[in-house]
C-alpha cells in the first residue's frame, strides 16, 4: 500500500538524516529537471544509505534521478516522472589508492580536480577530460560516458573502468569487473553500466584504471585558409606513426571563442611522452603542416580547457562519424546551421570522427527540428553515424528527440535489459534513449 | 575425436554433430532450430581456448566458425576492419602491415587462434600492458543472440546512442550469442621498437624491478617474467640463449617514437642495475629482438621436456603484490612437494604459475589440484581476479563465488538470460551451475596438453 507523501519524507530523512533531505518547494524547484521539479532530494552519506533510499523508492515506485555534480543533468530527453533526486555528492571518498597498481577506487561524488589532486602527488592521473571540466564527479562522467580530446590516446570511461559498486533499482548492492588492470572474469558488467545514464544501476563506486604523467609535453594549433588542408593534415598524422595526445579539429567559430587568430579551420594538436621526443615529434609535425600551407602557433596548457569551455553553450550537438568524415561533416554542420542565421562553432575529435556544435542564435522548434536536426541526423545514419543534441533549452528538446532513433533489433535488446533490470521503471524513467 | 575438447584437454564433451555454417543467416537459422528444439549450441572457433570453453560437456550442437574466416573490411583511413569469427589472429596483421598497422591483441596463440574466439574470451597477450585487452580493440558486432535475433552493435563511428552492448558482448563466452562479424581498432606500427632483457639471481630481485620500472612512469608494450625453471627448459628446448644460471628472466619491451624508447630504455637499464640485475641484453636489430621473444613465445612448448602434465593457472594479482605473490607460489609448491614453473605477465600481474606433476605417480594429481586451489585464493586475497586472459568457461565456472557474491552472479545470470532466455548458449560455461541444477560437470580424462599457448 502507498505510504503518504509526509510519511515518505521522514522515511526518506530517517534514511540520509533530516538535514540531507530537501522539501521546500523552492529548493526543491531550483534542482528540476529540465522543468520538472522533485519530490524529494536525497543526499544519501554512505553506500548503505543509496541502497536503503532505492530499496524505499522501488517499492514505492518512486522515479529516481542519479545526480553527481550536477553539471550533465540536460543530458537526455526530459524525465518522464520524476520523485527523488538521488544526490551523491557527499559521496566523495578515495576509498584505495595504491599508486604502484595504478588503480584507484574512489566513491562517485569525488570530483575530477579532487582526484587528479590526490593523484599528482605520485605523478599519476586520470585520462579523462570531459567538457565541463573537473568540477564534474567521478560518478556523473561514467553515467554519461563523458569524454574529451585525451580519449584518442587513453579511451573512454569504458576502457578505464575497471570495476563499479552500482546499487540496482531495488536497492541491491550490486560489484561487477575486478580491482585488476587486466581481468576477464565474468561479464564485462561496468561496460554496461558505463554511458547507461544511471538507467540499469547507480553507479557508487569506481574502480579506475590510472596512466602515470608523461615527463614533458607540448601543444601547437596549425591554422588553415580552407577546411580541406585541415583535413589533410589530420589524415597525415593519423596515417603515420606519430602519437599525439590529442588532435582537436576547429572552425572559425571555436577559435574566435577560444581567442586564437582567426582562420576557416584549425587543428590543435599535443603530445605528451620525454622531452626529447616533445622536441622531435613537434618538428615532425611541424614539417607535415607547413607543407600543407599551415602557420603554425605554440599552444599552452590553458588551451585545452579552453576548448571545453568553447563548448558552453546553451546548445550543444555531438555528431559521430566515420573518422575520415570529419571535414566533410564540419562543413556539413555549418551550412545547415548557418543557413537559418545561427553561428556555430565547432570543435571535433579528429582522431575519433568525434563533432560538436555549440550553436548561438535564435531558431524556431520546427525550424530546429526539421531542418537542422533531422537532415543531418538521417544523412549521420546513413554513414552508420548519429546526432544527440547533448544540450538545447527545452522547446527545442521536446520539438527532436535528443538521442534519435536505435536500430529496432538493438533497442529490442536494451528494452529487454531495462525491463530485467528495472521492471518497475524506477531509475531515471523516460531520460535514454527509445524513452527507456 | 577432433571436437571433444580445445586446448584444455582436461575436460572432454563431444557434441552430437558438429556444423560448419558460412553464412550469418545459416547461424541465425541454426540458432533458432536449437532453440526451437531446446538443443545445447556451443559456439567453436579455432579451438585453442585454454578453459574447456569450446567443447560441450552437455552434447547437442556446435557450431565450428573456422570457414567464416575472411577479411571483410580494410579501412586504414578510419583505423579499422571487418572481419568474420573465422579469420586467424595473426593473418589480421600481416595483410594490414604493408599498409603500416596492425591489430594490437596479441595472445600468444594468435598464428591460430581466431579473432571470433579472442572477442568472445576477451583475450589477453604479452602487449597488453600498454595496449589492453581485445575489448578495447573491438568496435563494432554482428552476433546472432540465444534468442535468434541478428544483432548489429558498434561500428566504425563511435559513441552509439544507448546501452554499450559491444562493451558488454565481448568476453561473453559463447553464452550469449555467437559472433559472425567483428568490427576492430588497427594501430599504426610504432615508430620503433626496443626489446630488453634481464637477468636476475633471485625472482624476488626480477619482482621489484617490475614494480620500480611502472613507479617510474614508464609503460612498457610488454614486461614478461621467465622463472628460473623456464629460463632452464627454454635453453635447452629452443635455444634461446638465455643467461645460464639466471633465477629470473625479464623480457622488457618498448614502443613507440624513437626518442621516448631510446630515454625510456637507459631508464629501465638503470632501475634494472639498481635491483640487482646479472645481465642486461638490450636487442640490436630485429633478428637479435626475434631471438629474445623465440624463448619466450615458445616457452609453453617446452613445458613437455620437464613434466609428463601440467595444471596452468590464469589468475591475477595487483601488481604491487607480485614479490609477495610469487613467494608464496615457491611456498605452496613447496607444500605440495610439487615444482611449480612460471612464465608470465608480470608487468599486468597475470600470472600463469605452471604446477608440473606426473599423472603416473599416485596422488600427485590431487596434490596439484589442491595447489592450484591454493593458488586461486592466495591471489585473490590480495585483491586479485580468477583469470586475466583466458577467460572462465567451464573450468574456472565453479571459482566466481570466489570473486563475485550472489547479488553480482545473479546480475550476471539476469544479464545471460536477456540474450539466451532459453539456455541454449554453451551450457555449463562462465557462470556456477546452480546446485539444484544437479551435478556440476566433471572431467572425464585427468591429462593435460601438450603444447598450449600462456
Amino acid at each position: 500500500m502507498a505510504v503518504s507523501a509526509p510519511a515518505l519524507g521522514d522515511a526518506f530523512a530517517a534514511i540520509v538524516g533530516g538535514e540531507h533531505l530537501t522539501t521546500a518547494p523552492s529548493q526543491l524547484a531550483a534542482a528540476a529537471v529540465e522543468g520538472v521539479p522533485p519530490r524529494w532530494l536525497a543526499r544519501p552519506g554512505s553506500l548503505d544509505e543509496v541502497g536503503r533510499v532505492m530499496s524505499l523508492a522501488s517499492v514505492e515506485g518512486l522515479a529516481v534521478a542519479p545526480r553527481g555534480s550536477g553539471s550533465a543533468l540536460d543530458l537526455g530527453a526530459p524525465p518522464a516522472r520524476l520523485d527523488v533526486i538521488l544526490d551523491l555528492s557527499r559521496l566523495t571518498g578515495v576509498l584505495e589508492y595504491v599508486p604502484a597498481d595504478m588503480v584507484a577506487t574512489v566513491q562517485a561524488g569525488v570530483t575530477l580536480d579532487l582526484l587528479a589532486r590526490e593523484l599528482c602527488k605520485h605523478g599519476q592521473m586520470l585520462a579523462l577530460d570531459p567538457y565541463g571540466g573537473g568540477s564534474r564527479s567521478v560518478g556523473g562522467v561514467l553515467a554519461t560516458n563523458a569524454s574529451g580530446q585525451r580519449r584518442f590516446r587513453y579511451g573512454t570511461g569504458r576502457d578505464l573502468l575497471l570495476g563499479a559498486r552500482f546499487v540496482q533499482a531495488d536497492g541491491t548492492v550490486t560489484w561487477g569487473g575486478s580491482k585488476v588492470v587486466k581481468s576477464v572474469t565474468g561479464y564485462d558488467i561496468p561496460k554496461l553500466l558505463t554511458g547507461s545514464l544511471g538507467t540499469l544501476g547507480v553507479i557508487v563506486e569506481a574502480t579506475l584504471r590510472l596512466h602515470p604523467v608523461q615527463p614533458a609535453s607540448g601543444s601547437w594549433l596549425f591554422s588553415f585558409t580552407s577546411r580541406e588542408a585541415a583535413g589533410s593534415l589530420a589524415a597525415a598524422v593519423l596515417a603515420s606513426s606519430l602519437e599525439p595526445e590529442r588532435l582537436a579539429w576547429l572552425n572559425a567559430g571555436a577559435l574566435e571563442r577560444v581567442g586564437s587568430e582567426r582562420a576557416e579551420a584549425a587543428l590543435a594538436v599535443s603530445v605528451a611522452t620525454v622531452a626529447e621526443a616533445v622536441t622531435s615529434q613537434g618538428a615532425l609535425l611541424g614539417s607535415m603542416a607547413s607543407r600543407l600551407g599551415a602557420r603554425v602557433s605554440a599552444l599552452d596548457e590553458g588551451f585545452w580547457t579552453r576548448v571545453g569551455g568553447g563548448l558552453a553553450s546553451s546548445t550543444v550537438v555531438k555528431l559521430a562519424s566515420e573518422i575520415r568524415r570529419l571535414p566533410f561533416w564540419a562543413g556539413e554542420v555549418e551550412r545547415v546551421i548557418s543557413r537559418h542565421g545561427l553561428t556555430v562553432s565547432l570543435v571535433g575529435e579528429a582522431g575519433n570522427g568525434i563533432l560538436r556544435a555549440a550553436v548561438e542564435g535564435s531558431v524556431s522548434p520546427d525550424t530546429w527540428a526539421r531542418e537542422i536536426v533531422a537532415p543531418l541526423r538521417e544523412a549521420l545514419a546513413a554513414e552508420g553515424g548519429s546526432l544527440v543534441v547533448e544540450r538545447a533549452p527545452l522547446d527545442l528538446k521536446r520539438a527532436a528527440d535528443v538521442w534519435g532513433p536505435v536500430p529496432e533489433t538493438a533497442l529490442a535488446v536494451m528494452r529487454r535489459l531495462k525491463t530485467e533490470f528495472d521492471p518497475r521503471g524506477v531509475l531515471n524513467p523516460g531520460r535514454f534513449v527509445g524513452g527507456l | 575425436m577432433a571436437y571433444e575438447c580445445d586446448m584444455h584437454t582436461f575436460y572432454k564433451g563431444a557434441p552430437d554433430v558438429v556444423v560448419l555454417p558460412e553464412t550469418t543467416a545459416q547461424v541465425a537459422l541454426l540458432v533458432r532450430l536449437c532453440r526451437r528444439e531446446h538443443v545445447a549450441l556451443v559456439p567453436r572457433g579455432s579451438g585453442t581456448g585454454l578453459i574447456g570453453g569450446a567443447m560441450a560437456p552437455h552434447g547437442g550442437v556446435m557450431v565450428s566458425l573456422t570457414r567464416m574466416n575472411r577479411i571483410l573490411e580494410l579501412d586504414f583511413a578510419n583505423r579499422c576492419a571487418t572481419v568474420q569469427p573465422g579469420l586467424i589472429n595473426l593473418w589480421l596483421s600481416q595483410a594490414t602491415r604493408d599498409a603500416g598497422y596492425y591489430f594490437a591483441p596479441d595472445p600468444s596463440s594468435q598464428m591460430v587462434s581466431s579473432i571470433g574466439g579472442n572477442a568472445s574470451t576477451n583475450a589477453g597477450g604479452p602487449h597488453c600492458l600498454k595496449y589492453g585487452i581485445t575489448v578495447n580493440h573491438v568496435l563494432g558486432l554482428e552476433v546472432v543472440t540465444g534468442a535468434g535475433e541478428i544483432l548489429s552493435v558498434g561500428g566504425k563511428a563511435h559513441d552509439h546512442p544507448g546501452y554499450d552492448l559491444t562493451g558488454a558482448l565481448v568476453g561473453g563466452e559463447g553464452t550469449l550469442g555467437l559472433l559472425t562479424a567483428i568490427t576492430v581498432r588497427l594501430l599504426h606500427v610504432p615508430a620503433g621498437v626496443r626489446t630488453l632483457l634481464a637477468s636476475f639471481s633471485a625472482i624476488d630481485d626480477a619482482s621489484e624491478a617490475v614494480s620500480a620500472i611502472v613507479a617510474a612512469g614508464i609503460i612498457p608494450a610488454a614486461l614478461e617474467m621467465i622463472d628460473e625453471t623456464f629460463v632452464r627448459a627454454i635453453n635447452e628446448g629452443v635455444g634461446a640463449g638465455y643467461p645460464k644460471g639466471a633465477g629470473a628472466v625479464l623480457l622488457i619491451e618498448l614502443d613507440g617514437p624513437a626518442a621516448e624508447i631510446e630515454a625510456q630504455a637507459g631508464r629501465i637499464v638503470q632501475i634494472c642495475r639498481d635491483h640487482a640485475a646479472l645481465e642486461i641484453r638490450v636487442a640490436q636489430d630485429e633478428a637479435e629482438r626475434a631471438l629474445l621473444w623465440k624463448g619466450r613465445k615458445e616457452a609453453a612448448g617446452v613445458v613437455g621436456r620437464m613434466s609428463p602434465a601440467w595444471i596452468l593457472q590464469d589468475a591475477v594479482v595487483p601488481r604491487s603484490r607480485l614479490p609477495e605473490i610469487m613467494r608464496e607460489v615457491q611456498a605452496i609448491g613447496a607444500r605440495h612437494r610439487l615444482v611449480i614453473a612460471n612464465v608470465f605477465h608480470a608487468g599486468d600481474g597475470n600470472l600463469h604459475p605452471m604446477i608440473l606433476y606426473n599423472d603416473l605417480e599416485p596422488g600427485e594429481l590431487e596434490r596439484a589440484i589442491l595447489a592450484n586451489d591454493e593458488l586461486l585464493r592466495a591471489c585473490l586475497t590480495m585483491g586479485g581476479s580468477v583469470t586475466g586472459e583466458h577467460g572462465v568457461g567451464l573450468d574456472k565456472a565453479s571459482s566466481m563465488p570466489l570473486q563475485f557474491g550472489d547479488a553480482d552472479l545473479n546480475f550476471m545470470a539476469r544479464f545471460r538470460r536477456v540474450f539466451d532466455p532459453d539456455g541454449i548458449m554453451n551450457p555449463g560455461k562462465l557462470l556456477p551451475s546452480h546446485p539444484a541444477c544437479g551435478e556440476g560437470f566433471r572431467p572425464s580424462v585427468p591429462r593435460l596438453p601438450a603444447g598450449a599457448w600462456v
